[in-house]
């Protein structure tokens, strides 16, 4: 019985792998007095600055000889305030701010807090910027995954085929459509893309037999990452069965996206609750039932094969027309929503459910600020998961954990 | 937007008029029964906890506004969300004893906002350095304010 069906039978329980949720919890709260160790325990700071750590994070871990028995993250090491920032900066001038929370994906970002000011607004963006939309996130989301599928192989080290090998194949891939990018807005990262009621930038001549033609490369060369990563016993030996995620917990957590879905739980934002062009599209989500590190890859190789797919549909039609529901903007102040909202909006990025919480002033004016933006960033969830997923694990897989589980630094402090 | 069968469980059996969108106000001694029948209906996904604060004014006493969003994951997509009025200097019951996502998150709006919540596992701060003065998403802190120097 598949999720499904569980919901639509009425029981409200999810059919969860049962191997999974049957397995022993630790659990985090205890105290180190608690443990009773084979031999004395060593205090250990993983990061702050360590390479496998994906950006700034330090990770205290009580060891027992080679065995991890409690781990505690302490984050923050990348705060800059952007919530704060938004409550002085106008509805335009969030866009490029929020640019660089999630820096490996800011198309998602941007669409993100751009749909939250089109729903405070009541517009509706044309049907061209709906599907440049879908087209670029869905670009990102390749581009996102193949950063996390390299560097987390680099991660696992020197036994597989060479170090750098599938990190120097990956990036040299997304740098294909990252040039697209580059073509469309004229910047490689921070596009500044999307803004409020459509789209800036419209599409050039040819760009689109450009994507086609990046995407076709990309197409073969998942193949050949799977060649040298899929099969390969070293890879296996270092993911399959480490860091399994317990889905219940993983729901309570709050985590979403390749992670929950690679523990079996199949929920998608993009065909549970379609936002842009996804409703012109039929989403097909991949999911697996181990809930391993291994897992958590290969549903992200399945969603780049998805991810090709989709754009090429989209490809296929794109409508006529305009790309901005508004006039361009060109004050800053220009774009004002009502006083006394609050409303919350969100999208599946390349990490999950990236949501919105959008305030507007009391009062009776309308406003070009933000009174609170609480954005909510799926990696910082991931990460919560640290400290029941690390101990009983090798201090080598936990630099597994970690990456596989592929957070951005940016994302989590804000 | 929250899904018809949790707006009927609000009215029905708290007597809490909701919005569509945000949920009805929650009485802070009723925060404990509605998140646990939330949880025993299927909403086991914590989606975010979130706050506002709202200074003094001249007609009402300050607040923070506490927003909790939780989600029965599926093809529907349902949600359930609900709101705390806590008053500056009062404290609101933690969910993270429900749902343990919400220990982060809480120590999150502690940190930045300054809402305490009660019964919490391990309130401390998150983001901002240990030894740093006020919490800096309150309204009347100015982004220049000055700080102890970076360790």
């Amino acid at each position: 019985m598949s999720v499904n069906q569980a919901i639509n039978n009425g029981t409200g329980d999810l059919n969860l792998p049962k191997a999974i949720t049957d397995l022993p919890r630790s659990n985090p709260y205890l105290s180190v007095e608690d443990y009773d160790p084979e031999g004395d325990l060593l205090v250990m700071n993983l990061g702050p600055q360590h390479p496998s750590t994906h950006g700034v994070l330090r990770v205290k871990l009580w060891m027992d000889g080679e065995v991890c028995v409690k781990a505690v993250p302490y984050i923050g090491y990348l705060h800059r305030g952007v919530e704060k920032l938004c409550e002085h900066r106008t509805y335009v001038q969030i866009t490029p701010l929020v640019d660089k929370n999630d820096y490996v994906s800011p198309m998602t970002n941007e669409l993100a807090v751009n749909i939250a000011f089109e729903n405070g607004l009541g517009i509706t963006p044309p049907p061209r910027a709906q599907v440049i939309r879908t087209i670029v996130s869905e670009m990102q989301r390749i581009t996102s995954h193949l950063l996390a599928v390299g560097t987390w192989a680099l991660d696992l080290g020197g036994a597989l085929g060479g170090g750098a090998t599938a990190f120097m194949h990956t990036f040299r891939e997304r740098e294909l459509l990252l040039d697209c990018f580059e073509e469309l807005t004229g910047a490689r990262f921070h596009y500044n893309h999307h803004t409020v009621g459509g789209v800036r930038h419209d599409i050039p001549e040819s760009w689109g037999t450009h994507v086609i033609k990046a995407l076709d490369v990309i197409e073969g060369k998942l193949d050949s990452y799977e060649g040298f990563l899929t099969e390969n016993q070293v890879f296996k030996a270092r993911s399959v069965g480490v860091g399994i995620l317990d889905p219940k917990l993983g729901l309570e957590l709050g985590i979403s996206g390749p992670n929950i879905r690679a523990s079996g739980v199949d929920w998608d934002l993009r065909r549970d609750a379609p936002y842009a062009a996804y409703d012109r599209v039929d989403v097909r989500v991949a999911t697996q039932q181990t809930g391993d590190c291994y897992a958590r890859y290969l549903v992200r190789i399945a969603e780049m094969r998805e991810s090709v797919r989709i754009v090429r549909v989209l490809m296929k039609d794109i409508p006529s027309g305009p790309i901005c529901a508004v006039k361009p903007v060109k004050l800053p102040g220009a774009v004002k929503l009502p006083p006394n909202l609050s409303a919350y909006t969100c999208i599946e990025t390349a990490r999950g459910e990236l949501g919105t919480w959008l305030v507007t002033p009391p009062g009776k004016k309308k406003s070009a600020m933000p009174y609170r933006m609480k954005i909510r960033p799926p990696s910082l969830h991931a990460l919560s998961a640290l400290p029941w997923v690390c101990p009983g694990n090798n201090l080598s897989d936990i630099i597994a954990i970690l990456g596989s589980m592929d957070p951005i630094m940016g994302e989590v402090d804000r | 937007m929250i899904s018809p069968e949790i707006i009927g469980l609000f009215t029905d059996t708290f007597g809490l008029e909701s919005d569509p969108s945000e949920g009805p106000w929650v009485p802070s001694d009723k925060v404990l029964s509605v998140a646990q029948a939330l949880y025993d209906r299927g909403f086991t996904y914590f989606s975010y906890c979130a706050a506002a604060h709202y200074p003094a004014t001249e007609e009402e006493a300050g607040y923070y506004n506490v927003s909790y969003r939780f989600r029965r994951v599926g093809p529907k997509g349902e949600q359930a969300a609900f709101r705390i009025r806590v008053l500056l200097d009062a404290e609101t019951p933690s969910l993270a004893g429900i749902w343990i996502g919400a220990d982060w998150q809480e120590r999150e709006q502690y940190d930045l906002i300054g809402v305490r919540f009660s019964n919490h596992p391990d309130l401390r701060r998150i983001m901002m350095p240990e030894d740093w003065d006020g919490h800096p998403l309150q309204r009347e802190y100015a982004i220049e304010t000055p700080h102890h120097p970076w360790r």
